[in-house]
């Protein structure tokens, strides 16, 4: 634009000339005034008066050559170009005749002689010069003006070509900044170097220091310690001389006692002599007098003592349970060789034998015990004194003798107290200490189980006896076993072969059921349990292998006593609870027999079951020797596995007893309850839920309900997907009754099922305690579940109405309620901790948050690609992008500049054109004027 | 080498701002098929459950919103030593000292605070928080979309802020989405129509609780709450409705948006 202004300008210019020549004629041609008129100045560009900067100033960036008149550099650079373009432009213009450029062809100073010496001169100096040999340059004139001082030079040849124009004034910051770069690259460098030699002496310096700092830290310590040292040297010293003054002064010595006085001063005097000797001469044999003339005293006499106390010795070793056994069995070996010898020896006290053997089983227990400690001890002063104890037992034997058969039968009052109490009186003899114990554990599992059927059966005994079991036997045989085989042995007379009493101390594992019945036929409780541990002690599974074999057979013909025993009329219970303790351990001892026993067992007991269950006319409830069983399982294996291989089918058989036997009689639901505790004292610690007792349960409470005739339809409902077959209401408790006594339940197994007493109100009474006492620990058992409300809701529903019955006692009436409101507790708790349902409310959803990409170290213009080759190959294309694009730039200037120069020069040639024309014009117009105007002017003249 | 005209389509430059929105429409249609698809099972489930338990309404695309403009915001780029660095107070107190600036006005970590408070509110995370605008001291003016993690700690943020003022914006981690980018002023141009816009002062004559001033308004218009970002001084704009102060105490710019986040949460039921 600016150019084609001036070229615009330039023009006008030229018109305006016109019209000035036409005014003065007597100005100089055209061209030049042209070229007069140009260097006029011109009209201020708009463009060149704007600044340009940026739109954000960044703190810190350098701010010089920010701010520029970019129009005005423009111009700058325009006018510059063409100043220098000028004389090339003329030269195009001139470009047919060559350029004198020979030595000194300008000079007009020199002569064309000096002109041709100087040139020969060159050239022998460029032959000589070998090193020129390549040398096209011919910077022979630089050379020669330099020498000769010439001068006179071409303007041309020293400006920078046109092309430059832009960067004349870039490449020399650049060198600047590239020399400034390179001293700071140096001073950097140097910098660096210097920092490196620094720290490299810096680092020695430290190593030395920190050398010498410890060497004089080590010294400085060891001088405070030897400072030290001496300085409590000097205290002790000081010490000492204070003390022996001290010693020596009378008031010391009044308060003392005169031995301590003595010990003292020999202390002190020995701390003396080392030092001073002189001093205490004097003092010594004073002390040596005094010491002389004391006795020894208290402290003395203890330290004596000491000395003749015995030394500790190294006890045995603690014995491996096969040693143990081992010892056992060879004691008992030894043990029965004696009393054969013994029962040679004295054969007219053999009636008393079995009394013998009593007293070996009391004193018995200290040896048994699994507990090792001590037993070694124990062993060997049995050991030492095993005459003695032996002669023992003789003498009361022989004392016993008389009063024997007395204190037996005044036993059975004691024994049943003890029963009934738990808390046996000790007066008795070691033997009842022993069953007593044994009667705890027994009976402190069943507290466990909390069952009061099993636990009362001991205070039931007694009402429940005087009804119809007087013919058979007035007192309970179970509780009772020590008396009751005497008296039958009494009655049978004396066994043929072997005095019945006898136990050997050595007997053999009886390989079948008869084995054991001929063992034990006769045997008292006591002897028999005597005798099944003498049998495991024989043949115990740590002495021999083939003991295994031995013990698997034995168990299960123990078991198969045990069933046998509970199956008799006369229920042995004592007998059975005995026969419990041996069971479980040797169920331990083999407990895959064990297990496979129960198992084969529980299968038989079940299919028999499934073909009881069909005949509706017979009572398909469990007998008692399964119920006893079952106990004994649930106290041998464990009940608190998720999935055990006895326990689960046994609790299952239990769940089917309760499901599918009909409630028919009163005995039906004393069955069923009990079966009930025991479902709970199963499943009470596995938490395991099980339906059906709940069920049963239910049925008992409607039974107990009062019901009027017309509700039939509430006879049969429907819970938890199980029928509930009401019965008639067998436990509606029609009179008032006094007492709730506790039931026993062998004693009712015992009953017939049409007995009256079945049908009585106490026997009502009495099953509601236990069947709410069992429900309470249900719903103990079954707080956990979170469906414990709809479990128990029908029960719960059903206790107030029960608990309203009239006839119902004040007690049971109490428990009711109790256990009502703990049902209704623990529903509230229940229902305060449910949640509604979740799944229905939305969680609202959050958007979803994506992470921004950036880098660390952000520098603008670097590319962050992750894959080099491509970067480079971006930058390497920028690169070319923008050379190409400069390139354009500078070419498009070029063209630019050039167009605008060709159209000025076309323009200035138009003018001249048209200047010449306008003159010939002008003349052939005069010429034509004057013709035609017939000479007037200069013809007149000429004419003249 | 001309592309022909109307040939290739639209301009690239105007695509990607319709890939944005296709990409958002897909979104708002899956999201409404989700919605329905929730309430069809609600309704399935509802015949047979338990009536009385309050299905949650949930439907965001029709709904007002709130956008956030953070004003004067004190982010600024320096070259310090030969690196370009965000300034602030603590690193550059000597470098803004020498350029005779005072350092107490660096202060990024406010606009980093500010937009963490925004970005992590319960508002924001239920899509009701539109859009957030910051502009800077220098008047450099970008657009943070909500669904940024703007990163946690300072030093992070401040290479994120760099990277954006040079870059001019900043594109989603695997994706070509942009999450910031700097915009041209004025913001007033993108403010929704139907908006009012609230600005906060603690010199305001106007103490209102801004639960009730936010409760008052119409529910079919925006808000626009227009916060200082900055350490000292008060924001100065023309496009602003009304200036309130919602505290007795000068409060700091997190503060502030916390108070207007809970208000907000609390008009439109967001726990």
């Amino acid at each position: 634009m600016a150019k084609k202004s001036d070229a615009t300008k330039n023009s006008s210019a030229s018109s305006n000339d016109k019209k000035k020549k036409k005014n003065k004629k007597n100005k100089p041609g055209g061209p030049t005034a042209v070229a007069m008129k140009q260097p006029r100045a011109p009209k201020p560009n708009p463009f060149e008066t704007i600044w340009s900067r940026r739109k954000f100033d960044v703190l810190g960036k350098k701010r010089k050559g920010e701010e520029q008149r970019i129009g005005l550099a423009r111009s700058i650079a325009i006018r510059k170009a063409t100043s220098y373009s000028l004389p090339f432009q003329l030269l195009q213009a001139v470009s047919k005749f060559c350029l004198k450029s020979r030595i000194g062809e300008q000079n007009d100073e020199l002569g064309e002689f000096d002109k041709a010496i100087l040139r020969s001169q060159r050239e022998r100096q460029l032959k000589l010069n070998k090193k020129s040999k390549y040398n096209l340059s011919d910077g022979e004139e630089d050379e020669f003006d330099n020498q000769n001082g010439l001068q006179g030079r071409d303007d041309f040849e020293d400006e920078v070509p046109f092309d430059e124009e832009d960067d004349v004034e870039d490449p020399d910051t650049e060198k600047k900044s590239s020399i400034l770069k390179q001293l700071n690259g140096t001073d950097a460098l140097n910098a660096l170097k210097s920092g490196f030699i620094e720290g490299e002496e810096n680092r020695h310096k430290t190593k030395k220091e920190v050398m010498e700092e410890i060497i004089s830290k080590s010294k400085y310590f060891k001088a405070e310690k030897a400072k030290e040292k001496e300085e409590n040297e000097q205290l002790v010293d000081e010490l000492d001389k204070n003390f022996t003054s001290l010693v020596e002064s009378r008031a010391l010595l009044s308060l003392t006692q005169p031995d301590k006085m003595n010990a003292l001063k020999a202390l002190v005097n020995k701390s003396i002599s080392s030092e001073n000797v002189k001093k205490d001469i004097a003092i010594v044999p004073q002390n040596i007098d005094t010491l002389q003339q004391d006795k020894p005293d208290s402290y003395d006499k203890l330290v004596k003592e000491m000395g003749l106390d015995m030394r500790a010795h190294p006890s045995e070793r603690t014995k491996t349970p096969e040693e143990i056994a081992q010892d056992e069995k060879e004691r008992l070996e030894q043990l029965e060789k004696q009393r054969t010898y013994f029962r040679m020896l004295a054969a007219d006290d053999s009636s008393d034998e079995d009394e013998n053997a009593y007293e070996v089983v009391a004193q018995r227990p200290k040896s048994i015990s699994g507990d090792d400690l001590g037993d070694s001890f124990s062993l060997d002063e049995e050991r030492r004194t095993k005459r003695n104890w032996i002669e023992q037992i003789l003498k009361r034997k022989i004392k016993n003798d008389g009063g024997s058969e007395h204190e037996m039968s005044s036993e059975d009052p004691e024994s049943d107290e003890d029963d009934g109490d738990e808390e046996g009186t000790d007066e008795d003899s070691d033997e009842d200490d022993k069953t007593n114990s044994l009667k705890d554990w027994e009976q402190s599992d069943d507290d466990n189980v909390g069952t009061d059927l099993e636990g009362d059966e001991g205070g039931e005994e007694e009402d429940g006896g005087d009804e119809e079991m007087e013919p058979k036997r007035s007192k309970k045989g179970g509780l009772i076993g020590p008396i009751v085989h005497p008296e039958k042995t009494k009655g049978n007379g004396k066994m043929p072969s072997s005095q019945p009493g006898e136990l050997p101390y050595v007997i053999a594992a009886p390989k079948s059921l008869e084995e054991l019945s001929a063992l034990f036929e006769n045997r008292s409780d006591s002897q028999i349990v005597e005798a099944i541990r003498r049998i495991r002690t024989c043949n115990a599974i740590s002495i021999a292998a083939e003991n295994r074999k031995k013990m698997q057979m034995f168990y299960g013909v123990l078991l198969q006593f045990f069933a046998v025993t509970a199956n008799k009329r006369p229920l042995n219970f004592k007998l059975l609870n005995l026969l419990v303790k041996p069971l479980m351990e040797m169920s331990r001892e083999i407990p895959y027999f064990a297990a496979i026993c129960a198992r084969q067992r529980l299968l038989r007991t079940r299919t028999q079951f499934c073909e009881d269950v069909k005949n509706p006319e017979k009572s398909c409830w469990p007998s008692l020797k399964t119920l006893l069983l079952l106990r004994l399982w649930s106290m041998i294996f464990p009940c608190s596995d998720f999935r055990h291989a006895v326990m689960t089918p046994a609790v299952l058989l239990m769940c089917e007893y309760l499901m599918r036997c009909p409630i028919m009689s009163g005995r039906d639901i004393a069955l069923g309850s009990f079966l009930c505790s025991m479902v709970l004292s199963v499943t009470k610690q596995s938490r395991k839920f099980c339906s059906e007792a709940i069920t049963f349960i239910h049925t008992l409470l409607m039974a107990a309900m009062y019901r009027k005739p017309g509700r039939i339809q509430d006879s049969q409902q429907w819970h938890h997907f199980m029928e509930i077959k009401t019965p008639s209401p067998l436990l509606c408790i029609h009179t008032c009754v006094k007492e709730i006594s506790p039931l026993d339940f062998f004693k009712l197994m015992d009953m017939p099922e049409d007995s009256p007493f079945f049908s009585s109100d106490n026997f009502r009474a009495s099953t509601l305690a236990s069947v709410i006492e069992t429900l309470r620990g249900f719903v103990n058992a079954c707080e956990g579940f979170s469906s414990f409300p709809e479990i128990f809701s029908p029960i719960s529903k059903l206790l107030p109405e029960l608990a309203e019955q009239e006839h119902m006692p004040y007690a049971l009436r109490d428990n009711i309620r109790d256990v009502f409101q703990l049902i209704e507790k623990k529903v509230q708790e229940h229902h305060m901790l449910r949640r509604p349902l979740q799944m229905r409310k939305q969680k609202p959803v959050p958007i979803k948050l994506l992470n921004p990409k950036f880098e660390e170290n952000f520098v603008k213009g670097r590319d962050y690609d992750p894959n080099r080759e491509r970067a480079e190959m971006k930058k390497l294309k920028k690169r070319v992008r923008q050379e190409a694009r400069g390139a354009t730039r500078e070419l498009r200037k070029d063209n630019h500049f050039l167009s605008a120069r060709k159209e000025k020069e076309k323009a200035q040639l138009e003018e001249e054109r048209a200047e010449k024309y306008g003159k010939a014009k002008a003349f052939l117009q005069e010429q034509e004027h004057a013709f035609k105007s017939g000479q007037l002017g200069k013809s007149k003249k000429r004419s003249r | 080498m001309v592309r022909p005209f109307a040939i290739k389509g639209r301009k690239r430059k105007k695509r990607e701002d319709n890939y944005d929105r296709e990409d958002i429409e897909e979104l708002t249609k899956e999201e409404a098929a989700g919605t329905e698809e929730t309430l069809d099972e609600d309704k399935e489930s509802g015949t047979h459950e338990l009536a009385g338990i309050p299905i949650q309404p949930f439907d965001q695309g029709t709904k007002t919103g709130a956008i956030f403009i953070l004003e004067k915001a004190s982010l600024e780029v320096a070259k310090v030593g030969k690196t370009y660095q965000l300034l602030n107070s603590d690193d550059h107190a000597n470098f803004l000292r020498r350029n005779s600036k005072n350092p107490a006005d660096y202060r990024p970590d406010i606009a980093h605070q500010a937009i963490l408070a925004i970005l992590d509110s319960p508002l924001n995370k239920a899509g009701r928080m539109r859009a957030l605008y910051v502009k800077t001291e220098k008047g450099v003016l970008f657009e943070v979309k909500p669904h940024v993690r703007i990163p946690r700690t300072y030093k992070r943020f401040s290479g994120i802020m760099l990277q954006l003022l040079q870059k001019l914006n900043i594109t989603a981690v695997g994706k070509r989405e942009k999450l910031l980018r700097v915009i041209k002023n004025p913001v007033t141009q993108y403010l929704p129509l139907n908006s009012r816009k609230i600005g906060f002062s603690f010199s305001s004559q106007k103490l209102v609780d801004i639960r009730d001033y936010v409760a008052s308004v119409n529910d079919d218009l925006n808000f626009v709450f227009v916060v200082g970002a900055m350490a000292h001084g008060k924001i100065e704009n023309d496009y602003v409705d009304d200036f309130i102060s919602i505290s007795g105490y000068p409060l700091s710019a997190a503060g502030c948006i916390g108070r207007i986040c809970g208000g907000l949460e609390q008009k439109w039921n967001i726990l």
